[in-house]
């Protein structure tokens, strides 16, 4: 329910600012793992600063950093993991000076709400009665690169073999557990805490990298005036504060 | 009217039917006359400037209409003729006063409903009898009166010369003879000169002064009216020339 | 709930009147000047069908992205499709065209080319033959493209993504709307937007169907006149 006012409150502001004129306008590119967080960011922001719209838009990381790549208008670039952030660095198109840690998310392995208490840890991933376990897609999700790195360093990455969902982002992972469609999966806990009605965490794991989200201006030259304005936000008092209500940790 | 046609076109790839009609005439009334296949039909078509051929010249009254040589290749709408095709090309989607009408209306629009009628197509409604037909669509009228139809259409933009493609086939004996004495009797009354095409030579006869005959792409020979011989025994081929 | 709503039926309306315009004339020239090539080109330009829509949008987006020569060209004219609504336009009538072409072009093609040909001896233009025969005739076939054409764009997902993006206001059509309410679990939000989008759908086509021209006149009848 929480995410019905949040979604509302959002589209309710941006309705309402419809018929304003803006000072400014920021375009904000963030992975799908940050949709209510940041949207959350984006309102009180806004409140904070009247004139001032601030858009989003959410996808994949590898998604985003596609568009950005190939010269999509945003102002910032949040990732939901370094590797993206690193090939964003590479290729000229974010301000380098301007990366930030902004935050920090842990992984967790989930299970359906009603699933029986069989699963205590990964390892008993391995039980022959685990048919399916999702995940999200090692080769374009940030949150698959973790699961794979964490299973791997903990000599588990086997019991994924010919059991594996993979989910084209993290929110499809949580919506398959969530449903029952799967026996278990891997999701960051901001996820996991949003459904926290209908999965339950088993286990929180380690990974080789912390995860660790990198924001940075976004390198065009017709940058919004209100991009680095907005990125402090995002690491000052009270921008850390609506972080820590998804739980986000600080970075 | 003058008339001189010499042209060919290979129709249908290098292995196609090759069309070579060549003739030269000052007849008011002419005919094409010979078999199915003969291209009696694609003739009339180049004529009128549906058909390009490949090499060639057609001159109407020294007025050139296609000219190889010279490059020219006057477009339909150029050549003020009109054409009576064998199954009267009525459109379906207008009543018989906006397709009598068509011609006359040079806009992107078809002319509406309640259009007043110019002189020309009133003429041709009143002589056709057709002015209790014109809301219809051509799929409720009969053959007979789709004919008239086409008719007027095509004379409602005063042609310079009406062509018409075996106008009389798809009737029966005796709608044909009805028919063919009603074209004659138009044909008196009209100052245009016609270019009929048919397969038969009791058509060819009344409708025509001037037959031309044509097998498989060729003018063979011709005869005039008053010789009653079949066409055979006429003049030489290829040399068909009054 | 309405700002997806009415930012689908303007992208969707944009783009089936671009695909539209597209696929008739395109569909006309494949009819009138047919070629060997027709039917390569006809497969060429039917490809935005078969392919992934997630392809299709990032090809889009390589192709009009600032920094392809087309895109760094339309910036600098100061126009930006990426992350807009007017992006959204282009992948919706990219994947929606198809459906236009094939319908017209086999309307087009029954249409009895003896009737062009009549009409281009009446002395009108060519121009005038098209508005005044050949299209109202081939209509009822191309009005069916044109609305499968809608359909289509109205429920546009994978290409207008990648392309537009998923920015609520502006680029967030119902389809992305529905994606990201079922992504992030609101099952109710989903449902109502599900719902909007059927009902949506359903009465354009029957209000289409209602006012398609000549549904009183069935062409075909034939009657003998008395």
């Amino acid at each position: 329910m929480k995410s019905i006012w949040h979604y509302g409150l959002a589209w309710a502001l941006s309705f309402a600012m419809l018929g304003s004129a803006h000072a400014e306008t920021l375009l904000v590119a963030a992975a799908a793992s940050l949709t209510n967080a940041f949207k959350d960011l984006a309102s009180s922001y806004e409140q904070a600063h009247p004139g001032t719209q601030v858009l989003t838009t959410f996808g994949a990381s590898d998604v985003v950093l596609r568009q950005i790549l190939e010269g999509a208008p945003a102002d910032l670039f949040a990732s939901a993991d370094q590797a993206a952030m690193d090939q964003a660095q590479a290729a000229g198109v974010i301000e380098a000076g301007t990366r930030r840690d902004f935050a920090r998310n842990t992984l967790v392995l989930i299970v359906p709400a009603d699933a029986p208490a069989t699963i205590r840890t990964a390892q008993d991933l391995r039980r022959p009665e685990i048919q399916r376990i999702a995940l999200g897609n090692p080769r374009s999700v940030p949150v698959g690169r973790y699961t794979l790195a964490a299973l791997q360093q903990a000599g588990l990455a086997d019991l994924l073999e010919s059991r594996q969902i993979l989910g084209q982002n993290v929110r499809q992972v949580l919506s398959y557990v969530e449903r029952g469609e799967v026996d278990a999966g891997f999701v960051f806990a901001t996820d996991a805490a949003m459904a926290a009605d209908r999965v339950r965490i088993v286990q929180t794991l380690d990974t080789p990298t912390p995860v660790v989200y990198p924001v940075a201006l976004v390198a065009r030259p017709s940058l919004s005036g209100a991009a680095a304005d907005f990125l402090d936000y995002l690491l000052s008092e009270p921008g850390q504060a609506i972080l820590a209500r998804y739980h986000f940790s600080r970075p | 009217m003058s008339l001189h046609v010499d042209f060919s076109c290979r129709i249908g790839g290098p292995d196609g039917f090759l069309l070579q009609p060549r003739w030269s005439t000052d007849s008011h009334r002419m005919a094409l006359l010979g078999p199915s296949g003969a291209g009696k039909s694609l003739t009339l078509k180049a004529i009128a400037g549906l058909l390009r051929p490949d090499r060639g010249h057609i001159r109407l009254d020294g007025h050139t209409l296609y000219d190889s040589r010279a490059g020219i290749h006057l477009p339909p709408r150029r050549r003020r003729l009109g054409f009576l095709f064998q199954d009267y090309a009525l459109f379906p989607h207008l009543t018989a006063r906006q397709n009598i009408l068509f011609g006359l209306h040079p806009g992107w629009l078809n002319p509406a409903g309640r259009t007043r009628l110019p002189e020309s197509a009133r003429h041709w409604i009143q002589a056709f009898h057709l002015t209790p037909f014109l809301e219809r669509y051509p799929d409720q009228l009969s053959g007979g009166q789709r004919q008239r139809v086409a008719l007027a259409r095509a004379l409602a933009t005063r042609p310079g010369l009406l062509l018409l493609d075996e106008p009389l086939s798809a009737l029966d004996a005796n709608l044909r003879r009805h028919m063919r004495n009603e074209l004659k009797a138009l044909q008196q009354a009209i100052d245009i000169p016609t270019i009929l095409i048919t397969h038969d030579p009791d058509d060819a006869e009344a409708l025509a002064d001037v037959v031309f005959y044509m097998e498989q792409g060729r003018v063979l020979a011709f005869t005039p009216p008053t010789q009653p011989d079949s066409p055979f025994n006429t003049r030489q081929p290829h040399d068909p020339t009054i | 709930m309405w700002t997806p709503l009415l930012l689908s039926l303007k992208v969707a309306g944009w783009a089936t009147l671009v695909a539209s315009v597209a696929g008739i004339a395109v569909a006309w020239a494949l009819s009138r000047w047919p070629s060997r090539w027709s039917d390569l080109i006809d497969a060429i330009l039917t490809l935005p069908m078969v392919l992934p829509p997630t392809v299709i949008g990032y090809y889009l987006l390589v192709l009009m992205g600032r920094r392809s020569r087309l895109g760094a060209w339309l910036h600098s004219h100061g126009i930006e499709l990426v992350f807009t609504w007017q992006g959204a336009v282009i992948a919706a009538a990219v994947v929606a065209f198809p459906l236009v072409l094939k319908a017209a072009r086999a309307a087009f093609l029954d249409v009895d080319h003896a009737l062009e040909q009549a009409a281009a001896v009446l002395g009108v233009s060519p121009a005038a033959v098209f508005f005044r025969v050949s299209l109202p005739l081939a209509l009822r076939g191309i009005l069916a493209g044109v609305l499968l054409a809608f359909a289509r764009a109205l429920g546009e997902f994978g290409a207008t993504l990648m392309v537009a993006g998923n920015i609520p206001g502006r680029t967030q059509t119902l389809s992305i709307a529905i994606y990201e309410a079922v992504q992030a679990g609101d099952d109710p939000l989903a449902n109502l937007l599900v719902v909007v989008t059927s009902i949506t759908c359903v009465a354009i086509l029957c209000l289409t169907a209602w006012l398609m021209p000549g549904r009183n006149r069935q062409r075909g009848r034939r009657w003998s006149a008395p």
